[in-house]
C-alpha cells in the first residue's frame, strides 16, 4: 500500500463522515414530511405476517369481514375505512406508525383483539407498515404527527373533586352514567359510524378500557377522541388541567387497578337476623368476591360477547337462613319481557347482530350530548334476570355437578330470579335442556337498581327440607349466570361463570393466639430448666470448670 | 444442579476450614449448608417432605458425629455452656432464650393462618380415550381410525388445501375464544376457565396426540371425558351438537398446519 493510496483513504472516510454530517438532518427532516409507509420488502413481510394471523378476523382484504367477524363484538377494524381508536394524533387524524404498533402489542382488553407479545419488534412494524396499505391516505399524505401529550400532574383530591364537577357539567354523563357505570341515558341508543351499536365504556372497571387503563391512556383518550365511535375529542372543550381532573375522577371510579378475580367467596356469620328490609346493610361484615363472568359458548344458542364481565358477590349466614348478595353492572333495567333459563334461542341469532335494539339506528343520528334524547332504544323482549347455582346434594368427592345447569347423574339447585318479578324461583338441573321448576317455597330475595348496578339479594335456609346444607367450616360449590335482556339474553344465550366455592365460615374462627402462647411458655420453660441446670452444675459467672482453657478452641483441637 | 448455589456452599466450608472453626459452629454449618443443597442446590425443586427426611437423616449423622468421642463432646458443648454461664454473654444468653419461643410462636401464627383454599381434586389431563365413539349415528374408531383428510395431503394437495382453509374458518368461528388466536390457549375467555383451554402451540402437546384422540375430545368435549378428566369442569363444549363430522376433521388438520407439527402415528402392533 502506497503512501497515497493512504491519503486518499483517509481523505474518502473524511468526505463520507462530512457529507452524513451536512446530509443527516436533511435526511431527517425529507423521512418526516413524506409518508411512513415503510419498504416494499417490510410490507410483504407484514402481509405474509398478516395473512397468517390477523385476516381470519380483519379479512384477507383488510374490511374487517373475516371468518371469525359474524361472531365478534366489538366488530373487528375495517383498516379501509381510516377510522383508528387508539391514537396520538388529533381527532378525525391517521394514527402514528408507532401507534399501530402499540395496538398491536398490547390487544385490546376484553375484546376479540389480543396482545401479540410473540411477535417481534421488527414483525410489528412490518405488520404495521402492511396494514397502511389498505388505506390511501398513507400513502399520500404526510406522516401524522402525535399531538402534544404533557406528562401527568400529581393526582390530588381537590383534581378528583374538579374532575367530578366537571364529569357531569362535560356531560360525560350522558353516556358513561352519573357514576361511570356506562348506563348514561343516551347509552342504549349509541351507534358508531359503521351501524354498529357500540357500549359506552364503564368507568368503574379500568382494566377493560379499550386503549389502556393508566392515566396517560385515560387523558390520551379525552384529548384525540376514539375515530368511528361517539367519543369525541375534549381539546376544545376541554383544558389541559381540566382534562386531567376528569382523568384523575376516573382513575378514582375502579378502585383497583386490576378486577382481583376469585375462586372463592366466605360466607361470614352475623348474630343479628338477616333482614330482608335492611338490604345490602345486612352484608357490612362479608368480604367481596369478585368472579369473572364469561360468555356461554357451549352450549347451542351461544352467547360469544356478553355486556356483563363480572359479578360481585358477598355472603352472610345466620342462625336459620344463608343470603347471597350479587351485584353487576347493568346499562339499563330490563323488565318489561319474558325472562327464563330455558326460554329457547334459534341457532341463526347467534351470527346475528349483538345487541342492536330495533330502531336504534334512528336514534343514533341523535347526538349523544343533546339536550334532550330525541329517540328512546325502544324496550327488549327479554328480561334482566340472574341466578346461583349450587349442587343439589353436597359432593362427597371430587365429582360435582356439570358447570352448565348439572347434569343426568348430578343434578343442580338454580336459584333464578327474574328481575321484573318479586321473588325468585327454584329450578333442578339435569343439563341445558332438563330444567324443571321445583319451587319450594323456602327461596326468598329482592332486587334493586341504581346507577347502572343490580343488587340481587336470595336467601334460603341453611338446612332446607330438600337440597344442600350449607354448614359451617365447609365448603360448597356456587357457579352464577347473568342475563342482560337488552342483549337478548335468555335461556341459553347468556353470561356464566365457571364453579367457584363457597366457605362457610364457622361462627368462632380459632384464634391462634392460645395455641401460639402455649407453644412459646413450653419451650420457654424448656430453656430455663437446661440453663438453670447447667448453671448449677458449671456454676454461673465463674470461669468455673472451663476457666483454665485457652479461649481459642481450634488450639486445643490442633 | 444449581451451580451458584454449590459453589456458595463450598466457598462458605473453605472459609471455616481456613478460620479452623470450632465444631460447633461446624455442627452448625453442615446443617445448615445441608438444607441450603437439598432445598436450593437443585434446579428442579425436591419435595419439602422428601428435604424433611434428608434433614433427619443429616442431624442423626450430625448427632452421632459430634458425640463419638469425649474430645468431640466437649468442643461442642464449651461454646453452649459458656454462652449460659459466663456473664458477659447475657444478654445474648437473654435474647436466645426469648427469641427460639418468640420464633416458634411465629410459626404457629403462620401455620395456623393459611389463607383459605378450595379443596383441590387433581385431574388427568389427556385420560385414556374410548376405543370407539360414535358422531352423528356414525361409529368411529378412536383406536384404529385416522383422519379421512390427512392421505389429501399426498394424494391431492388442492384438495388438502381446502380441507385446512374450511378447518381455519371453524377454528376462528368457535375456538379462538378459548384457545386463542394463536392456538396458544390464550383466547379471551381465559380468565374465567379452569381447567384453562389446551395450548395447541406449545411445541409438545398436539405432537403427542393422534388426530382420532383430538377429534373425540372435540367432538365429545367435557362432559364426554371419563371420570377422572374432571368432566363437570370442563368448559370444552361437545362440539357434535354445533359442527359436522367432516368440520371438526378440519379443524383438526388446521390445528396441526397451524403450528406445524405433526399428529402421533397409530401404534403398530405385532399382529
Amino acid at each position: 500500500m502506497t503512501a497515497r493510496h493512504i491519503i486518499g483513504g483517509c481523505a474518502a472516510v473524511l468526505l463520507t463522515a462530512l457529507g452524513a454530517a451536512t446530509m443527516g438532518p436533511t435526511v431527517v427532516a425529507v423521512r418526516a414530511q413524506g409518508p411512513d409507509i415503510g419498504t416494499q420488502a417490510q410490507r410483504d413481510s407484514g402481509k405474509t405476517l398478516y395473512l397468517k394471523n390477523c385476516s381470519q378476523c380483519h379479512g384477507d382484504n383488510g374490511d374487517g369481514e373475516g371468518y371469525a367477524t359474524p361472531h365478534l363484538f366489538p366488530k373487528p377494524r375495517n383498516f379501509t375505512s381510516g377510522k383508528f381508536k387508539v391514537r396520538t394524533t388529533p381527532n378525525g387524524a391517521l394514527p402514528t406508525h408507532q401507534d399501530l404498533v402499540n395496538i398491536i402489542r398490547r390487544g385490546m382488553p376484553y375484546t376479540s383483539m389480543p396482545a401479540w407479545p410473540g411477535l417481534s419488534d421488527g414483525e410489528v412494524s412490518d405488520l404495521a407498515y402492511f396494514i397502511k396499505t389498505f388505506y390511501p391516505d398513507f400513502a399520500s399524505a404526510e406522516a401524522p404527527k402525535p399531538m402534544e401529550l404533557p406528562s401527568a400532574p400529581a393526582s390530588t383530591q381537590a383534581s378528583i373533586d374538579l374532575g367530578k364537577k366537571l364529569y357531569v357539567d362535560t356531560g360525560c354523563v350522558k353516556c358513561h352514567g352519573n357514576v361511570g357505570r356506562g348506563d348514561g341515558a343516551s347509552a342504549p341508543t349509541l351507534m358508531d359510524e359503521f351501524g354498529q351499536p357500540i357500549r359506552a365504556a364503564n368507568l368503574t372497571q379500568s382494566w377493560t378500557f379499550r386503549g389502556g387503563s393508566t392515566r396517560e391512556d385515560i387523558f390520551r383518550t379525552m384529548t384525540t377522541g376514539l375515530n368511528g365511535t361517539p367519543m369525541p375529542s375534549f381539546t376544545e372543550a376541554l383544558t389541559v388541567e381540566q382534562r386531567w381532573a376528569i382523568t384523575d375522577y376516573i382513575t378514582s371510579l375502579s378502585g383497583s387497578e386490576g378486577p382481583n378475580y376469585r375462586n372463592l367467596v366466605v360466607a361470614k356469620h352475623v348474630l343479628d337476623t338477616i333482614d330482608m328490609a335492611k338490604g345490602a346493610a345486612n352484608f357490612a361484615a362479608a368480604p367481596a368476591a369478585r368472579f369473572p363472568i364469561i360468555g356461554q359458548i357451549m352450549e347451542p344458542g351461544r352467547e360469544f360477547h356478553p355486556p356483563v364481565t363480572s359479578v360481585m358477590v358477598q355472603a352472610v349466614y345466620d342462625e336459620e337462613s344463608i343470603a347471597f348478595l350479587v351485584r353487576w353492572n347493568d346499562m339499563r333495567v330490563d323488565n318489561t319481557g319474558t325472562a327464563g333459563p330455558m326460554l329457547p334461542v334459534p341457532i341463526e341469532e347467534e351470527a346475528a347482530k349483538p345487541a342492536a335494539a330495533p330502531g336504534a339506528a334512528a336514534a343514533a343520528a341523535a347526538d349523544p350530548f343533546a339536550e334532550t334524547t330525541t329517540a328512546e332504544a325502544p324496550p327488549s323482549e327479554f328480561n334482566d334476570a340472574v341466578a346461583i347455582q349450587i349442587p343439589s346434594a353436597i359432593p362427597t368427592g371430587a365429582r360435582k355437578p356439570y358447570f352448565i345447569f348439572g347434569d343426568a347423574q348430578s343434578p343442580v339447585d338454580l336459584w333464578f330470579f327474574d328481575l321484573a318479578r318479586k321473588e325468585p324461583i327454584q329450578f333442578t338441573g339435569r343439563g341445558s335442556a332438563d330444567l324443571a321448576e321445583n319451587d319450594t317455597g323456602d327461596l326468598t330475595g329482592t332486587a334493586s337498581y341504581d346507577q347502572g348496578e343490580w343488587s340481587v339479594i336470595f336467601k334460603r335456609p341453611l338446612r332446607p327440607s330438600t337440597g344442600a346444607a350449607f354448614v359451617p367450616g365447609t365448603f360448597l360449590p356456587v357457579a352464577f349466570s347473568v342475563w342482560d335482556g337488552f342483549s337478548r339474553e335468555r335461556g341459553n344465550r347468556r353470561a356464566l361463570t365457571s364453579w367457584y366455592s363457597i366457605y362457610v365460615e364457622p361462627e368462632v374462627v380459632t384464634s391462634a393466639a392460645a395455641p401460639m402462647i402455649r407453644t412459646a411458655l413450653i419451650i420457654l420453660v424448656f430453656e430455663l430448666v437446661v440453663v438453670g441446670l447447667v448453671r448449677r452444675r458449671y456454676g454461673a459467672g465463674a470461669r468455673g470448670a472451663l476457666g483454665g482453657e485457652p479461649s481459642h478452641p481450634a488450639a486445643t483441637r490442633a | 444442579m444449581n451451580i451458584p448455589v454449590v459453589l456458595a456452599i463450598l466457598v462458605v466450608f473453605a472459609f471455616l476450614a481456613f478460620r479452623k472453626a470450632n465444631l460447633f459452629i461446624l455442627a452448625l454449618a453442615w446443617w445448615i449448608g445441608a438444607f441450603v443443597f437439598f432445598r436450593f442446590g437443585f434446579t428442579a425443586p425436591i419435595p419439602a417432605s422428601v428435604i424433611s427426611i434428608y434433614m433427619g437423616i443429616v442431624s442423626l449423622a450430625t448427632l452421632a458425629f459430634v458425640s463419638s468421642s469425649e474430645q468431640r463432646r466437649e468442643e461442642v458443648s464449651r461454646p453452649l455452656l459458656r454462652l449460659m454461664t459466663e456473664k458477659r454473654f447475657a444478654p445474648l444468653l437473654a435474647a436466645t432464650i426469648i427469641a427460639i419461643p418468640a420464633l416458634a410462636a411465629a410459626n404457629v401464627y403462620v401455620q395456623m393462618n393459611v389463607p383459605i383454599e378450595p379443596p383441590f381434586f387433581p385431574r388427568t389431563i389427556h385420560p385414556a380415550s374410548p376405543p370407539e365413539i360414535t358422531v352423528h349415528e356414525k361409529k368411529i374408531s378412536i383406536d384404529l381410525g385416522d383422519n379421512p383428510f390427512r392421505e389429501l395431503e399426498k394424494s391431492n394437495p388442492q384438495e388438502f388445501r381446502q380441507h385446512v382453509e374450511n378447518g381455519r374458518r371453524v377454528y376462528y368461528q368457535n375456538c379462538v375464544f378459548c384457545h386463542g388466536d394463536n392456538l396458544a390457549g390464550n383466547g379471551m375467555f381465559v380468565h374465567g376457565l379452569d381447567p384453562i383451554p389446551t395450548n395447541f402451540a406449545d411445541g409438545d402437546t398436539i405432537a403427542n396426540l393422534r388426530e382420532t384422540f383430538l377429534f373425540w375430545r372435540a367432538s365429545k368435549g367435557g362432559p364426554g371425558l371419563p371420570e377422572e378428566g374432571g368432566p363437570w369442569n370442563s368448559a370444552m363444549p361437545a362440539w357434535e351438537k354445533i359442527l359436522k363430522e367432516d368440520e371438526i376433521w378440519d379443524a383438526v388438520l388446521f390445528l396441526y398446519e397451524f403450528t406445524g407439527e405433526r399428529p402421533r402415528a397409530r401404534e403398530e402392533h405385532a399382529q
